[in-house]
């Protein structure tokens, strides 16, 4: 979870996000990429799913993300769920939006 | 007039019952013990209830209290002092007699043949003591005897009383037309001015005509004659209708017979229309004017629940019930008359909610229910379950800006919690109590308990509620 990404490279990583940044990224980067899929970004708010993406992944390997622009309504804690096409969960972060 | 018509309108087949009910057992009361000192001290007992009540409601704050002392050690005292009376009208009854009879003087004492035979005895010199009950109770003062229960004639009471009889020295009680028993030793009197040639046999005599109402005969072995003794007196009788009449009349049965019996039954009919209207009156002091109004708070039964489930959660567990009835009746509710029972029988896993009617309700009779607070309870029923969830720490309040969290550790990373199975379902982290940001400088740990806002889910046993955190904090980037 990052603040920004730029170039195709994360910056500011970190677990607390202030919604004074506007927006915040989920970056995922996969190596190897044997063929052509696809996954979900899941954005959960609590336990409450509040977006879910779908980004593809192109071989031999690939960095996609997805992002989310803060509210004042979206502090709390959050997690996002990285799964494959058949809802696999791949990996989870967990995070949080504070003032 | 106005007021009076719809009351009488408004009474309910159950309420005529209540009243005829209480009307006859108060009436048997009387029938059955109206012959007996029992009777006599529940009127007194009673008085002084009235008494107690006018010193209460004048403000004697002293007499009141002491009256009601002596009023309901009274009614104990009732049960050991006339314990005897009362079994001997309880069991020497049986049911039908208790429940419909008419006790009273019904068997004729044959007072012929007890004249007939006394005076037979005293021709022949025999000595005889012969007693004849009043309306006291004589098992405190008589001794010994033996059960007889032989039917009055002139060859059984000079059977009794003839020398060789082993039973000949004691008493013989008569009862209605019945030698009761024999051979009873009664207690003998310590008077001075007895006549000095008076015996043994005439000294009990008078023990017991002083102690008692009892009326006795004594027939002198010496002197042949007749004597009586009723109360202090002492009397020789020479004649037997002298003796008749005087017996008659402690028997019960006058010439006039039909006298009797004619008042008989006008006592008794006086007896059941006070029977009746007194309890009316304590009716109507119960119910009459729905003028009071109460606000219980009763906690919630939960019956029928299915086995396999629990309740997991209610939103209340005691309701408010506003009640009306009369002041007596509303003041005299105790804690268990009132119940409000749920029927869980047709709950289902999940959230349910009921609403609290009439026959949810049980209330003491003459009590009306106007309203339930809240009248909706809803109530979560669940399969209890385990599960292992993921710690989050939530995380509040504002970082110092040139600070960012880039990492966090919880320990332990998950705990076990027990909840409803259909809850627990959609549930797949467990958050910490907020965690504040503000203070934070630099990297540290923190412990904290975890959040349970699910109500129904609870930490498992084993499991601790008791989280550390330990967070790193860096510079941000420029």
């Amino acid at each position: 979870m990052c603040e920004d990404i730029k170039e195709f490279t994360p910056e500011n990583q970190a677990i607390v996000f202030s919604i004074t940044i506007g927006r915040i990224s989920c970056f995922t980067s996969f190596d190897p990429v044997p063929e052509e899929t696809f996954i979900y970004h899941n954005w959960f708010r609590r336990d409450k799913l509040s977006k879910r993406i779908k980004l593809s992944l192109q071989p031999p390997r690939w960095s996609t993300f997805s992002s989310f622009q803060l509210r004042e309504a979206d502090q709390g804690p959050w997690r996002v769920e990285i799964t494959d096409k058949d809802g696999r969960i791949l990996r989870l972060f967990r995070f949080s939006i504070t003032d | 007039m106005t007021e009076i018509l719809p009351f009488v309108s408004n009474i309910r087949w159950q309420d005529v019952f209540d009243i005829t009910l209480n009307s006859y057992i108060l009436f048997r009361l009387y029938i059955l013990f109206r012959a007996t000192n029992v009777f006599r001290v529940l009127i007194g007992i009673a008085l002084l209830w009235f008494i107690q009540r006018i010193a209460v409601s004048l403000g004697l704050i002293v007499t009141s209290w002491a009256i009601q002392g002596i009023t309901a050690v009274a009614a104990l005292i009732i049960i050991v002092v006339f314990r005897n009376e009362i079994r001997s009208v309880l069991q020497a009854r049986n049911l039908k007699a208790i429940l419909w009879g008419f006790s009273g003087k019904t068997v004729d004492t044959p007072v012929e043949i007890i004249v007939e035979s006394v005076y037979e005895l005293a021709r022949t010199r025999t000595g005889a003591l012969v007693v004849f009950r009043g309306k006291e109770d004589l098992a405190e003062v008589l001794q010994g005897g033996i059960p007889w229960r032989g039917l009055v004639s002139k060859e059984m009471m000079t059977s009794i009383f003839w020398h060789d009889n082993p039973v000949h020295d004691g008493a013989a009680i008569i009862e209605g037309n019945q030698v009761t028993e024999v051979g009873v030793i009664l207690p003998l009197s310590h008077r001075d001015d007895l006549p000095s040639y008076y015996g043994t046999r005439h000294r009990a005599a008078a023990g017991l005509a002083e102690a008692t109402d009892a009326l006795v005969i004594v027939v002198s072995e010496e002197r042949g004659n007749v004597v009586l003794a009723r109360g202090s007196d002492m009397s020789v009788i020479s004649r037997k209708e002298e003796l008749a009449k005087i017996l008659r009349e402690h028997v019960g049965v006058t010439a006039e017979e039909w006298t009797y019996l004619r008042g008989g039954k006008l006592e008794i009919g006086v007896a059941a229309l006070v029977s009746i209207l007194f309890i009316t009156a304590v009716w109507f002091s119960f119910t009459s004017g729905l003028d009071a109004l109460v606000t219980l708070e009763i906690p919630i039964e939960y019956m029928n629940r299915d086995p396999e489930m629990e309740i997991l959660d209610t939103s209340v567990n005691a309701v408010h019930l506003d009640l009306s009835g009369s002041g007596a009746l509303i003041k005299s509710i105790r804690p268990g008359q009132v119940q409000v029972r749920l029927d869980l029988n047709k709950a289902a896993p999940g959230h349910n909610a009921f609403t609290i009617a009439d026959e949810n309700v049980a209330l003491p009779p003459g009590v009306f229910l106007k309203r339930v607070q809240p009248s909706v309870v809803e109530v979560t029923v669940d399969v209890p379950t385990n599960k292992k969830l993921p710690v989050q720490v939530d995380w509040v309040g504002r970082l110092a800006e040139h600070l960012i969290l880039t990492e966090v550790k919880v320990n332990p990373e998950n705990v076990w919690v027990i909840g409803g199975k259909r809850i627990l379902k959609n549930v797949s982290t467990i958050y910490t109590a907020e965690v504040p940001l503000d203070n934070i400088r630099k990297t540290g740990t923190v412990n904290v308990n975890l959040m349970f806002d699910l109500g129904s889910v609870k930490i498992a046993p084993g499991s601790t509620d008791r989280i550390k955190v330990e967070y790193v904090a860096k510079e941000r980037p420029q």
